[in-house]
């Protein structure tokens, strides 16, 4: 019995072990071809393709990489895919056209609802809604501090960085930047924020603990309106989707003094970057590639076709 | 007690670090005037603006009011207590308005007529596109559509882009109707002004005034960012119209660049 027990136990071990290596997939969602296509990280080349329901947009892993989160907008749904069969486990209701999400340290989604001036957070494991936050019009992006005490969302259309303190999901500070803030990301340390203003073109440098801009700059392009950002893995330098500019901005992160443009398809606006830091991937909606930058040279050195209006991109590395 | 004064003195003092930054201060509470039929589309684009500048007021101890201000011997009527002035009347109304109302903003919600551009009356603002800008659309659209019966509008219910489709769902949803072009005009008067409360914390008619006319930068959601010409029209993109869709966007792509604003209508005084 206790032989039984120990083997049982192991095999559970080994079989979460598995579960949670990484499968080294780059997904990336297809806004308008209703999919999700899964690029091997290695060769780049698409792997598969997941039919995945209306409207797909953010896309996100849980912590250990188990899952793999897909806001489904057209459906009101977020669904849970094993990252290694490619299946659709399950789907649960994530409130009003759910569209960009961050997944917390302990597992929580916290997510914008556009319609609905709210940011909600779910539990993904049974699909129930934690809280609902007050927060401006057509809030946007959504980012978590690495430590989890600090989700940022931001509201397009009041032009404002909400700042919730996690767990206890209350209001802790409202900042306001340019004409409409889309998307944020935090230093590992956590004290500094960086977001986007998509109509000012302009990309901010707060300061959390004080809810203080520290700097601004323009992304210089008028044709720019920037989307994601996020910043190299020894954080020198910050990247910056320009969206109808059709490049990659490259900031110095400290100065946000514009080093180089990098250009890729038109109408970028995700992005990712691999644990080493080495690689940068980009969604071009309008063209429905992924182009896949050295962030060593910061040139691109393949462009993937995927579906149409690539949204989202994660990696599982 | 003395807790809380020390607390108010703190605040005060952070407020005075602050500099610049927009801080949680005192409250603010701002009054609009409108001045108009109450059932003009305008006004609910006004009260449309309205709900959203107390929804951000919120987190910025502010607040925004509205003062209906029917027609009849409207020049008699003490506008001191209000920060702008929206209008949706006749083109003789108006400039006296703005010659009564000297040094506060006055903006027009309803008049297309090209006159009262060339006039630069100093403390106009003019929201809805004129005339001039309409046939310069339609013009630029007519070098790719030869025959077009296309009209040029400042906003359609069925425009989708740049979040129009969501401030469309806000205003069918409050209003039960659609969204036509004086109602944005009458939705962006007030949401470009609270914004600028927001960002400057000004309540002041004069410094407003120079503050919209020099310093806006206003995301009216057609994609583009936004400001004034010295004649006193906010420049913007117009939608070209044809039973009842939308066929293209001015400036026209490929005719000129989307960024020229001012491809479109009158751009200088009249000398």
């Amino acid at each position: 019995m206790r032989l039984y027990v120990a083997s049982l136990l192991l095999s559970v071990a080994v079989f979460n072990t598995v579960s949670a290596a990484p499968t080294g997939r780059i997904f990336v969602t297809n806004e308008r071809s209703d999919s999700i296509s899964v690029i091997n990280s290695t060769s780049l080349t698409i792997e598969a393709t997941i039919e995945i329901g209306k409207r797909p947009r953010g896309i996100g892993l849980a912590p250990d990489g188990s899952k793999l989160y897909v806001a489904v907008s057209d459906e009101n749904k977020i669904k849970v895919i094993d990252p290694v069969s490619l299946k659709i486990l399950s789907a649960f209701e994530a409130g009003s056209d759910p569209e960009t999400f961050a997944v917390h340290p302990n597992g929580n989604i916290y997510i914008s609802n556009e319609d609905d001036a709210k940011a909600s957070v779910f539990n993904p494991k049974n699909g129930e809604q934690i809280a609902a936050i007050s927060v401006g019009l057509e809030p946007e992006g959504v980012a978590i501090s690495p430590d989890g005490k600090r989700v940022i969302v931001t509201s397009e259309s009041t032009n404002m960085l909400h700042v919730i303190k996690a767990p206890e999901n209350t209001i802790e500070n409202n900042i306001l930047i340019g004409a409409r803030p889309r998307a944020a990301t935090f230093t590992q340390a956590g004290d500094i924020a960086y977001a986007t203003a998509e109509i000012s073109g302009e990309v901010f440098k707060v300061d959390m603990n004080t809810g203080k801009i520290l700097k601004k700059a323009s992304t210089g392009d008028s044709k720019s309106k920037p989307k994601d950002v996020i910043l190299s893995k020894d954080e020198s330098v910050l990247y910056v989707a320009g969206g109808r500019s059709n490049q990659v901005v490259v900031m110095d992160a400290k100065s946000l003094a514009i080093i180089k443009n990098i250009p890729v398809g038109k109408r970028v606006w995700g992005l990712a970057m691999s644990k080493q830091g080495d690689r940068l991937y980009t969604t071009d909606g309008v063209s429905g590639t992924v182009s896949v930058i050295d962030t060593g040279k910061n040139e691109v050195m393949k462009t993937i076709a995927v579906g149409k209006f690539p949204w989202g991109v994660v990696i599982d590395d | 007690m003395l807790k809380n004064i020390i607390i108010k003195i703190l605040s005060a003092y952070t407020l005075i670090l602050a500099g610049s930054n927009p801080v949680l201060a005192d409250n603010i509470n701002v009054t609009f005037a409108y001045i108009g039929a109450r059932d003009h589309s305008a006004l609910r684009g006004v009260q449309q603006g309205l709900e959203e500048a107390n929804l951000q007021g919120q987190f910025l101890n502010q607040t925004y009011k509205l003062d209906i201000i029917l027609s009849d011997n409207v020049l008699s009527h003490d506008f001191s207590p209000y920060l702008a002035v929206l209008t949706a009347v006749d083109s003789d109304t108006f400039t006296e308005l703005s010659a009564a109302l000297i040094n506060r903003p006055v903006f027009n919600l309803s008049i297309a007529d090209d006159k009262l551009r060339v006039a630069c009356l100093k403390n106009a603002l003019h929201i809805v596109p004129s005339n001039k800008m309409k046939q310069d659309a339609i013009k630029q659209w007519q070098k790719q559509a030869s025959g077009t019966t296309a009209k040029a509008q400042a906003w359609h219910p069925d425009f989708v882009k740049f979040a129009a489709r969501d401030l469309n769902k806000r205003y069918k949803k409050k209003f039960n109707i659609s969204m036509d072009d004086y109602s944005w005009a009458g939705w962006a008067a007030v949401k470009m002004t609270s914004d600028a409360v927001a960002r400057t914390n000004i309540t002041d008619p004069t410094q407003m005034l120079n503050h919209i006319k020099t310093a806006l930068s206003f995301d009216g959601q057609k994609g583009i960012d936004m400001n004034f010409r010295e004649t006193g029209q906010l420049r913007q993109p117009l939608l070209l119209i044809e039973n009842d869709k939308i066929v293209a966007e001015a400036p026209v792509r490929g005719i000129a660049n989307i960024t020229a604003l001012d491809s479109l209508g009158i751009l200088s005084c009249e000398k």
